[in-house]
């Protein structure tokens, strides 16, 4: 007997053993956050389903705990299968851990860490930007949260003036100036496919500071993405060659030579956005345009103080040389072309006929 | 060593008496230094200017700094050219209003008639080269190609220099139209000193006359015999034009 008690021991132990996995896995098979398919919804749902559901932190501000079941079902995640318990990761029990965040900003600061889990490229892009730049300082600078909603997240471009709107929750301002603009108007009052909204400009994640040297440089540029889109323009009766012609223009070759050579030295030189205005861009035919003949002067004032009103005709604009725009020009340009052909071309020739004179009477002189 | 007799040159060459005949004032021949010396910086210091797109162009403008002094050169430059103008234009009509600078340098029918024989010559139509007075009609061209330019440069220079305050008082597509007018002019302009002036000075002969004032008999009968015929009361010889 003594002999068979020990060779019973390990066959208890592995049964035991087994029965503890099993055991593990079946009741405690929720907390395991790293799967995307749970089923914590519906469970999470039976208490924070009520709408009264709310409660008050540290700071005193109340924090509503209600989840609107139907408006979660829409969101982009909730369909997919990605619910509760993907994000809030560190609720596995009821009752939960308690709430160690004084405020409700604090709370959204921390819990937008759950985004980097899935979108981690994006979330990097996010922390390049001139939003996490100043998030030390600045506890309302955006968070992804801020941005797309949380629980009931929705495609962010659809309609496209979303993208506007939702900028325009911090950046006023701005956007007042923005929904008045050609860009702006088409966006708002006709969901215009091809103008730009905030993000096209500016980036979408990792948003730059607009103000800097570099973004200055490369702004022509940036303009010239769909200016210089000659399907694009033809679409709305829009040169094409604006973005060519100004680089041959005296502001344009310096813009060019800065952002080839000093990118990082501020320079006057005008760029599309120093005439044409940023975000209050309108036609030129508009009368609130500051390109508009009638505010010309004053536009050009602001570099050039000073000037009189024959300075807006020294700017040829975004046209080549023509007898009808510029006949000065275009004379002067008709006579050098004539000239310089046969100022160089009567010289060569004469001075060739010269030589060859030369070199005949010294053969004739030599071989007499 | 001491035994052997000296030699000494028995027969020393013949007296030649080489005239030399007054061409260039002292002050003439100092615009020219200083006509040669504007121009050759103007156009060192513009061609980076006109290129600035280029490479190379950048590669000297390598700073802001640089592009400031390259236009403060050309500026001090410029100034010093328009300084030379003033003196030609005062000092050529003073001095011609009291006959002692001579008209030969304004362009005459007879230059048109030198032209076409020298045309016909080089193409071999014709046998004997045509003679030349003080200037001949090449060196006008010169003259007169430079004083041109020089005016359209400074006067589209002064207006790129202060183009603010010249459309107060003319149209603002000068400006434009200056910009154009001066950057093409420069190049043609030194095309045409390296093609036409220096075959002509340095090539064809080399003629110093303007650094010397003085042009001697041999090159005044080649070249000026019409001159020399004047100045001498000899004629030069029906060969006159011929290469001796």
């Amino acid at each position: 007997m003594d002999r068979r008690w020990p060779r019973l021991i390990l066959p208890i132990w592995f049964a035991a053993a087994l029965i503890a996995a099993g055991l593990y896995l079946t009741v405690f098979q929720p907390a395991r956050a790293d799967q995307p398919h749970q089923e914590t919804e519906a469970y999470c749902l039976s208490c924070h389903g009520n709408p009264d559901l709310s409660m008050t932190l540290p700071s005193g501000e109340v924090l509503p705990l209600f989840i609107d079941a139907e408006h979660l079902k829409q969101s982009v995640h909730s369909p997919l299968g990605i619910e509760c318990q993907a994000c809030h990761t560190e609720i596995k029990t009821y009752p939960h851990p308690p709430i160690e965040y004084q405020t409700r900003r604090e709370l959204s600061r921390a819990y937008y860490l759950s985004c980097e889990k899935c979108h981690s490229t994006i979330y990097e892009k996010a922390q390049d930007s001139m939003h996490a730049a100043v998030a030390a300082e600045n506890p309302s600078a955006p968070v992804c949260t801020d941005c797309h909603g949380s629980h009931y997240i929705q495609s962010p471009n659809q309609p496209r003036s979303l993208v506007s709107t939702t900028c325009s929750n911090c950046h006023g301002e701005v956007y007042e100036k923005y929904k008045e603009s050609i860009h702006g108007s088409a966006l708002m009052e006709e969901d215009n496919p091809d103008v730009p909204v905030c993000t096209d400009c500016h980036g979408v994640h990792n948003i730059q500071d607009p103000r800097t040297e570099q973004f200055r440089i490369d702004s022509p540029e940036l303009c010239a993405g769909c200016h210089a889109d000659a399907e694009l323009m033809s679409k709305y009766d829009l040169p094409a060659d604006v973005y060519d012609l100004y680089k041959l223009s005296w502001h344009g070759v310096d813009v060019s030579v800065y952002k080839a050579r000093w990118p990082t030295i501020w320079h006057d030189s005008a760029v599309c956005t120093d005439c044409h205005g940023i975000h209050d861009i309108f036609q030129t035919d508009d009368p609130r345009s500051s390109v508009n003949p009638e505010n010309l002067l004053a536009t050009c004032q602001e570099c050039h103080p000073g000037v009189g009103p024959n300075w807006t005709d020294a700017w040829t604009g975004h046209h080549e040389i023509s007898l009808e725009r510029s006949p000065l020009l275009y004379y002067i340009d008709v006579f050098y072309s004539s000239l310089v052909p046969v100022v160089l071309w009567g010289a060569g020739i004469y001075v060739f006929l010269q030589i060859v004179h030369l070199i005949v009477e010294r053969s004739r002189r030599s071989l007499r | 060593m001491s035994e052997q007799p000296m030699q000494t040159k028995t027969d020393s060459p013949p007296v030649q008496t080489v005239r030399v005949f007054k061409r260039f004032s002292l002050g003439q021949r100092w615009e020219h230094v200083l006509l040669m010396l504007s121009f050759t910086v103007l156009l060192l210091t513009g061609l980076p200017q006109r290129y600035r797109d280029t490479g190379w162009s950048q590669q000297i403008l390598a700073t802001p700094d640089m592009v400031y002094l390259v236009q403060t050169i050309h500026r001090i430059a410029a100034v010093v050219l328009i300084l030379e103008v003033i003196y030609h234009l005062g000092a050529g009509i003073y001095q011609m209003a009291r006959r002692k600078l001579s008209a030969d340098i304004f362009i005459t029918w007879q230059d048109v008639r030198d032209a076409g024989q020298m045309v016909a010559y080089l193409l071999f139509l014709r046998k004997d080269k045509p003679t030349f007075g003080k200037y001949n009609f090449e060196q006008k061209i010169t003259y007169w190609f430079i004083f041109v330019g020089i005016g359209i440069m400074v006067v589209t220079g002064l207006i790129l220099w202060f183009p603010e305050t010249i459309t107060w008082v003319l149209p603002g597509s000068v400006v434009p139209a200056s910009k154009v007018a001066h950057s093409t002019e420069a190049i043609v302009a030194a095309i045409f000193i390296v093609l036409w002036h220096f075959f002509h000075v340095h090539l064809e002969r080399l003629n110093l006359s303007i650094f010397t004032g003085k042009m001697n008999e041999e090159d005044m009968k080649t070249y000026h015999a019409r001159e020399y015929d004047r100045l001498t009361g000899e004629k030069a010889g029906q060969d006159g034009g011929k290469q001796p």
